[in-house]
Formats: structure tokens, C-alpha cells, sequence
């Protein structure tokens, strides 16, 4: 029972992250590989507002937030903006750099020790009985319930919302849309912004369950292959992705070797690269400009 | 006289600074008439449509001289979602729907001038009024439509965008004579019961010469004919070239047609 | 056969005399003043400096792997670490397993970088551009923990002491020697990577990472070039990770972090893509680069409370620099260093030579 709970919750954790990857990839067609550090970066936004806001965690909480979707907005409009219309290549080289200049930073800025943003929150972390024995802290299940609660806002966004519509079509077909009046820098900012706040959240709870410090990105990392294994621009794919690779990664952890867990998620990347290379839900298709 | 809705000047257009497809195009467009440009393959139609509506990075095309007005401000190279706010709406050759949303998500994409929902909505009902096969088909994926009503389709969201002018390019291309028939139809109601100007890019002379009020030729990259339809269609060498009719009347074979001999007449 | 402005009054007539890597008198005596250079400078130098020089040579090789896999076939690779680390495993484990010498272990490492190479670029043929980044990254993440494995497996928790390599009895040790057998060795991959540009494999990768679909109509075997491109690759990274091994007489996961694939992908982008003198342009700055955060540290009034956080400071400069790079000057230290070739060979002239194709 226990190893399902484990598994429910890392689902959880990747599933999360892995929705950030979609967002980007499959509006602007441009793969973040700075997600892992943005999500720490909200994790440690998160540690500035609950010293600011101390006693009010939901406010604390609420600032980050808004802090994330802005932080996801700026990315976009001084950095990524200047690389439309170049290769794909050079974006995504331009995310690596990004994320390697963040990390540097964050450590410059808040040191390379462990934080813990629930303390000063004043926000204690117990545990949950669960049936069969088995137990889950609180964070995670405000983690299970954040990704819920994510995956059915983003879901109902895009398919009914009427700009969830417009960047479906400015994903598909960017000239077209552009040509029917939709200003694509806004729809690409969004799209970041939605990206960056999403990957802060999880990041945000995962750090008030385990603590921060520099290794957090690390998971971003790992999450990578959930949203590819799903289909990088399919939100269904990417639950399903991280429910294939959570589960691979405790099974095999639990029964095989614990030093497993970091490289698990790329041997279920290898394995689907080599079987199915779009992933179990994406689209077909042929990549190259951004 | 009033003034022109649209004007272009001796325009220019470079691809990749090493192609000119444009070389000095000039016509002008009168308010709620229907223009159309006569051309064969490589003529430069679609690129002077394109440098209407605005070029997107991707091609690395440009306006290098000359210039295009709509509405007395220049919109020469300017940023395409501005200009189709502006009210140029634009119903491409390729790629003209959206393959993986519905029709009436088609219709939900465009953005217009700003307005509250109730008008927005008013605006999708009668653009749909236009083309009542579309409210048969409102949950049909895009993709999956014929010819016909996809081109139907990309009419439809065109005109969801309350323009002034419409750009069409090729309208007739890949359709059944029916279809064609049934489309020109709808341009001529548009155009009556909504004012609009048109500019119709076609390489069917007939379908062009029927539905426009004043045409233009255009060849590798330069006017060389404009004039009153009723006159175009008389004129000697469109007769030839693009009716394959002899001085006498009668259908010639294209084979008889000694082009080296009559080109000299285009710059006369 | 590039399209850089030539001294005037030289003419190529014949297709052997365009593809000649020298081709005036002046850049035969610019060549020589570049070797009489280099052979010399050892004499001159401190161990500090030959130690420094060593490493930009090992870099070069690496860097020069990947400039060919992404500057010139196009694709994109994150794992060039966990190939080096391969590399210099394989002697590691050779040479402590089985006391092989160099001549057996270098080659079977260069073997090993091959057949991952082989593996990881095989998901790619199907796929474009992202994808194979991606295995590359699964491919780096499997070898460390396949090499954290061995070590805590065999007891070497601080990682693999390796025996320098011995030439005739002699053991290879010292600065000097180091230099000239990295020198040359970086001199000779140097050379095989000219020629492979200039050969039909590096036309065809040219034409590949043009436009595939016209390459593939044009009757280049698109998946066997792209296959191969990345396999000479991982053989010199995987041959530079074993020479490194050799050199530090030392192997440990630790130093084949993700990181040290960023630092390579960073060299080829400051260096300038798709030019191997962008390479070598790329891994002497990105191998200075730490040494001069440190004396900048040094010297900077009240920065020394960073200095303990030196790699940190590395991560933020390195990614700053990258992005500059990357928005500013695309082209990288080739493009600025052209720029000033072709001023002065244009000049008094100022007229710019049409774009159009310049990469």
C-alpha cells in the first residue's frame, strides 16, 4: 500500500512539472530545459515572501505565485522574444544557458544550504494515516490536489477558454494565427508565464515537504522524461508519462538498487524513444524553426 | 473621387535579400469593389498578398521600396496581427483553417476590434448566415472538411474579424465548378450586404474576370495590364493568353500561339 | 572553399587548389609563425601555464567532437560529458582490472565512445533536433550511474588512481611531455576534422543540416550520415575523456558532471558554430574563463566573501556570458575575429561583401 501511495504522490510531482514542459513545447514549439531551475526559483521566491509575509501563509503563498507567472512573463519577453524566427537549436541553447545562470545566481543569492520555507511559514507538515498502513505528509497531498486542480483548470482552459483556443491554433499554425489577429508575443508570454507558475507551484510544496537547496532542479530534470514519454504537447499525455515513469522509478527503487532513482526516468525515455518515438499521445510531426 | 481604401506603390519585395519577387507593383483599390489579379505561376500574386497582410520572421521576406497605404497610414512591413486588427483580413492559398479545432472553434480564434460578447457573438451568427453548410458542421474537426468547405471556412473566420478589405488567394484552386459557382456567389452578397472591398488573386481568368470590377495582370513581379473589366476582356492579348482565342474569335490551340511575337506588346 | 573575401590576385582554377587548407604564401608563413610558436612556448612557460595549456588542448579535442555532431550535422547533444566519462572509465577499468597499456586501453575507449555512440544517435534517425538532445541527456545520466556503480562497487569512493601510461619503460610524466603528445594529439584531430569537412562526408553533412528532406531526395543517405556524424563524435569525446583520464592519473564521477556538458556546449557557442576555429577559439576562452573569475574575485574590493562560492559564481558567469553570446554576437569569437580579418583585408575599402549566405 505504501509503495501506491509512493507512487501516487511522485506521479503527482512529475505530472506537475512535466505540464510546463507541454505548455511551452507545444505553443511555441521550443523545449525549456530551464524548467527545473524556474521551478526552484519559485521554491526560493517562496522562502522571500514568508519572510515578508510571516503568519500569512496564504498570503506568502498567493506573492510567490504571482511572482512565478511574472517571473515566466519577463523570461519570455527580454530573452526569448529575441529568439523567434531563429533555429530551434539556438532556443533551446539559450534555455540551457538561462538555467545554468539561474542556478548560479540562487546560490549566490540565498546560499547553498538547506531552507526550510514551511518553518517560517509557521506551517507544520504532519502526517496522514492512510488504510493499509500506509502514511502521506500533508504537503503531499496538497500535492496530489494541486496537480488535480492544475490538470483540470489547464484542461478546461484550453479547450473552452476562448485564449486556451487561440494558443492551441497559435501552436498549430503561428502565420495563420497572426494573420486572424491574435498578437503571438502575448500568446507566447502566457504561455511561459502559465509555464513557470505551474513548475513554482510544485516546486513551492515540494520544498515545504523536504526542504530547499540546490538539488531540487535535479527533479525538474527527471520530469523530462514523463512530459516526452506522454507526448510533448498532449496534457493527457503528460499525466499518463509520469504515472508510467513514477511507477517504473519506485518499483525499481523499491526491488532493484535506490541508486536507480536517478537514472530511471531517462531508461523509460530510452526505452519509448526506441519504440515510440512521439510519445504515447503527440502528434506526428516534423521539428525545426521556432 | 474618394480615396482609394488601399493603395500600393511601385512596390518591392525581397525574399532572403537575394530573391526579388516584387519589382515595382502599383494598384489602388476602391472602397467596396472587387479587385482582381490575373498572373500565371511565379507572377508574384501571393507575395503582393502576403506584403499586405504582413510578413511573419519565418520567411525573411521584406517591402525593400514603395509603399502600401490602407486608409491613408502605411502598413508596408508591418507586423501581421496589427494589420488584420486594422481591418485587412486575409484567406491564404495553403494553410488556410486551423486542421485540429472544430469549425466553431474556427470561428472563436480570430480576434477583432474590441467588443463585448453579445456583439461577438451576433457577429459569428451572421458571418455563418453566409455560409449555412457551416452550422451543419460546427463540431466537425477542421481537417476533416472537403475542399469546398474548408475554403467556406477560412471565408467565414476571415470575415469574423470585421474587415474592410478581404485578400483571397486562389480562390478556385482544387474546387469543382459547382463549388467555384456557388463561392462567387457569396463574394458578390458579401460585398453587397457588407460594403466590403475585395482583392481577388486567381489564375482562372474566367472566374476573375466575372466576379471583378477592375483587374490587374501581373507578370514576374510587375504590373503590365490594369484597366476596367469590360475592357480587359476584350483586350487582344488576354483574350489569347488567357482565353485562348484567337483576333477572330475562335479557340486557338496553344500551340499556335506565337508568344515571342506578342510579348513585345506588354511593355509597349 | 568559403565565401570570406581572399587577398586579391589569388585565383583558384582547379578544384585541388580550392580545397587546399593552405593556399597563399602569407597563411604558410602565418602556419609556420604558429608552430615555431607552440613548439616554443613550453620552454618559456611556467608549470602553471603548461598545466593550462594541457587543458585547453584536451578541450579542444572535446570541443571539436561536439562542433562537429551540432555545428555542422545539426544535432544537438547534452551528453558529452557522460561520453568523456566513458572514455576515461574505460581505461580506468582496464588498466586496474587487466594492467592493459595505452595502446590497448586508448583504442578500446575510442571503441566504447563508437558503440554508445551508435546506441544513443540510434532513437535519433527517426526524429529531429529535440530528441536526440534528449537521449543524450539519458545517455549521460546512465554512464554516471553506471560509473558511480563500479566505483562503490570495487571500494573507490574517491574514484580511479590510473598509472601513467609508459612508452618504452619510460613513464609519460611531466608538463613537457604532456604538452607535446596533447598538442599533437589535438593537432592531428584538428587535421581529421578538416578533412572530413572537406571530403563528400562533410558535404553531405552540410547539405543534411540544410534542408534533410532535399538532402535525402538528392540521394544522401540522411539517417547512415547522421549515424556516423555522431559517432565520430563520441569517439573523440570518448578519446579525449581517456586522455584526460591519463593525465589527472585520476577518474571519478564527480568530475563528469551535467555541468561539464554545459561547459563544452558553451565552448562551441562562444567559439561560434559551425567552424572548427570556433572550436578552438571556444575551448580556450571557456577554459580560461574560471581561472579569470578567480583573480577577478581576488582583486575586486569586496567580493571575496564569494569566493567560497566559486562555482557558483562559475555557473551565473557562464550562463551570462552564454546568453550574450547567443543574442549579441551569434556568431561567436569567429564572427568578431572575421570581422577584423576582413577589415583588414578589405581595407581602405569598407564595402561589406553581401550577406546572403554567411554563417
Amino acid at each position: 500500500m505504501q509503495l501506491a501511495v509512493n507512487t501516487l504522490v511522485l506521479t503527482a510531482i512529475y505530472a506537475l512539472i512535466a505540464c510546463g514542459y507541454v505548455l511551452v513545447y507545444r505553443v511555441s514549439r521550443v523545449l525549456n530545459l530551464a524548467h527545473g531551475e524556474l521551478m526552484m526559483l519559485g521554491a526560493y521566491l517562496l522562502l522571500m515572501t514568508a519572510s515578508q509575509f510571516s503568519g500569512h501563509w496564504a498570503v506568502a503563498i498567493a506573492a510567490a505565485v504571482g511572482l512565478s507567472l511574472l517571473v515566466g512573463v519577463l523570461v519570455y519577453l527580454f530573452l526569448m522574444r529575441k529568439m523567434t524566427g531563429e533555429m530551434v537549436l539556438a532556443a533551446v541553447l539559450t534555455t540551457v544557458a538561462l538555467g545554468t545562470l539561474l542556478r548560479g545566481a540562487m546560490v549566490l543569492i540565498w546560499s547553498a544550504r538547506q531552507h526550510y520555507p514551511a518553518q517560517r511559514l509557521e506551517f507544520t507538515n504532519f502526517a496522514i494515516a492512510l488504510p493499509g498502513g500506509a502514511r502521506m505528509s500533508l504537503c503531499a497531498a496538497l500535492l496530489v490536489a494541486t496537480t488535480v486542480l492544475v490538470y483540470g483548470s489547464l484542461w478546461a482552459f484550453l479547450r473552452f477558454g476562448r485564449w486556451g483556443v487561440r494558443m492551441r491554433a497559435a501552436g498549430q499554425r503561428p502565420l495563420l494565427a497572426a494573420q486572424r489577429g491574435i498578437n503571438l508575443h502575448a500568446i507566447y508570454a502566457l504561455a511561459w508565464g502559465l509555464s513557470t507558475l505551474t513548475g513554482a507551484l510544485a516546486g513551492m510544496l515540494l520544498a515545504m515537504d523536504q526542504g530547499l537547496d540546490q538539488t531540487m532542479a535535479t527533479i525538474g530534470l527527471k520530469a523530462f522524461p514523463a512530459a516526452l514519454v506522454g507526448g510533448l504537447d498532449s496534457l493527457l499525455g503528460a499525466l499518463a508519462g509520469a504515472l508510467i515513469v513514477a511507477t517504473a522509478e519506485v518499483l525499481l527503487i523499491h526491488y532493484v538498487d535506490p541508486l536507480l532513482s536517478e537514472v530511471v526516468p531517462f531508461l523509460v525515455l530510452i526505452a519509448m524513444l526506441a519504440v515510440w518515438p512521439w510519445g504515447l499521445f503527440g502528434t506526428r510531426e516534423e521539428l525545426d524553426r521556432v | 473621387m474618394s480615396t482609394p481604401l488601399l493603395t500600393v506603390a511601385k512596390l518591392e519585395v525581397v525574399y532572403q535579400r537575394a530573391v526579388t519577387a516584387l519589382q515595382g507593383v502599383s494598384l489602388s483599390v476602391p472602397r467596396g469593389q472587387i479587385v482582381g489579379i490575373l498572373g500565371t505561376n511565379g507572377a508574384g500574386k501571393t507575395t503582393l498578398l502576403r506584403a499586405i497582410s504582413g510578413f511573419h520572421g519565418i520567411d525573411d521576406a521584406r517591402v525593400t521600396d514603395g509603399s502600401i497605404c490602407f486608409k491613408g497610414r502605411r502598413i508596408d512591413n508591418g507586423e501581421p496581427h496589427l494589420i488584420a486588427r486594422a481591418g485587412i483580413a486575409l484567406v491564404p492559398e495553403r494553410e488556410k483553417v486551423f486542421p485540429n479545432l472544430t469549425v466553431a472553434e474556427n470561428l472563436t480564434v480570430p480576434a477583432g476590434p474590441r467588443e463585448s460578447a453579445a456583439e461577438r457573438r451576433r457577429r459569428e451568427e451572421q458571418v455563418v448566415e453566409f455560409f449555412p453548410k457551416l452550422a451543419e458542421l460546427r463540431s466537425r474537426v477542421a481537417g476533416l472538411l472537403s475542399g469546398g468547405e474548408r475554403q467556406m471556412l477560412a471565408m467565414a473566420s476571415a470575415l469574423v474579424c470585421k474587415p474592410e478589405l478581404l485578400l483571397i488567394d486562389e480562390l478556385s484552386l482544387g474546387l469543382s465548378p459547382v463549388v467555384i459557382d456557388d463561392l462567387m456567389a457569396r463574394i458578390v452578397q458579401i460585398k453587397r450586404e457588407l460594403g466590403i472591398a475585395v482583392v481577388l488573386v486567381e489564375q482562372s481568368a474566367a472566374v476573375a474576370l466575372e466576379l471583378a470590377d477592375y483587374g490587374y495582370v501581373l507578370e514576374n513581379g510587375r504590373t503590365v495590364l490594369d484597366g476596367e473589366v469590360q475592357r480587359l476582356k476584350s483586350h487582344a492579348d488576354i483574350q489569347e493568353f488567357y482565353m485562348g482565342r484567337t483576333s477572330a474569335g475562335a479557340r486557338r490551340s496553344y500551340r499556335d500561339v506565337k508568344q515571342y511575337r506578342r510579348s513585345r506588346r506588354w511593355y509597349g | 572553399m568559403s565565401r570570406r573575401p581572399r587577398a586579391s590576385g589569388h585565383f583558384r582554377t582547379a578544384y585541388a587548389q580550392d580545397l587546399r587548407l593552405i593556399q597563399t604564401g602569407t597563411e604558410r608563413w602565418a602556419m609556420a609563425a604558429c608552430v615555431v610558436a607552440l613548439a616554443g612556448l613550453p620552454f618559456l612557460a611556467s608549470p602553471f601555464l603548461l598545466d593550462l595549456a594541457n587543458q585547453v588542448f584536451l578541450a579542444a579535442i572535446g570541443a571539436l567532437a561536439l562542433m562537429l555532431l551540432t555545428g555542422y550535422a545539426g544535432q544537438i547533444s547534452l551528453g558529452h560529458a557522460g561520453l568523456m566519462a566513458a572514455g576515461a572509465f574505460t581505461v580506468g577499468i582496464l588498466s586496474r582490472e587487466l594492467q592493459a597499456p595505452f595502446w590497448m586501453t586508448l583504442p578500446a575507449a575510442a571503441l566504447v565512445g563508437s558503440l554508445l555512440g551508435a546506441i544513443f544517435g540510434l532513437p535519433s534517425l527517426r526524429l529531429r533536433g529535440l530528441y536526440l538532445a534528449v537521449s543524450t541527456l539519458a545517455l549521460h545520466f546512465l554512464v554516471v550511474y553506471l560509473g558511480g556503480e563500479y566505483e562503490s562497487r570495487r571500494g573507490y569512493s574517491t574514484g580511479i588512481v590510473i598509472d601513467p601510461p609508459a612508452i618504452g619503460g619510460h613513464a609519460v610524466s611531466g608538463g613537457l611531455a604532456w604538452y607535446f603528445i596533447l598538442g599533437l594529439t589535438a593537432g592531428g584531430v584538428l587535421l581529421l576534422c578538416l578533412n572530413l569537412l572537406r571530403s563528400g562526408t562533410g558535404r553531405a553533412w552540410a547539405a543534411i543540416r540544410a534542408n534533410e528532406t532535399v538532402a535525402e531526395a538528392l540521394g544522401i543517405g540522411v539517417a547512415g550520415h547522421k549515424l556516423l556524424a555522431f559517432m565520430v563524435s563520441s569517439l573523440l569525446a570518448a578519446l579525449a575523456g581517456a586522455l584526460f583520464g591519463y593525465y589527472r592519473g585520476f577518474v571519478s564521477v564527480e568530475a563528469f558532471s551535467l555541468f561539464l556538458s554545459i561547459q563544452y556546449v558553451a565552448m562551441i557557442i562562444i567559439g561560434g558554430m559551425g567552424s572548427l576555429l570556433g572550436a578552438v577559439l571556444g575551448a580556450l576562452f571557456v577554459t580560461l574563463l574560471p581561472y579569470g573569475i578567480e583573480a577577478a574575485l581576488r582583486t575586486l574590493p569586496g567580493a571575496e566573501r564569494y569566493a567560497g562560492l566559486l562555482f557558483a559564481v562559475n555557473y551565473a558567469a557562464f550562463g551570462l556570458v552564454m546568453i550574450l553570446f547567443l543574442l549579441l554576437e551569434p556568431l561567436g569569437l569567429v564572427g568578431i575575429w572575421r570581422r577584423v580579418a576582413t577589415y583588414f583585408r578589405l581595407w581602405p575599402f569598407k564595402h561589406r561583401p553581401l550577406t546572403g549566405g554567411q554563417r
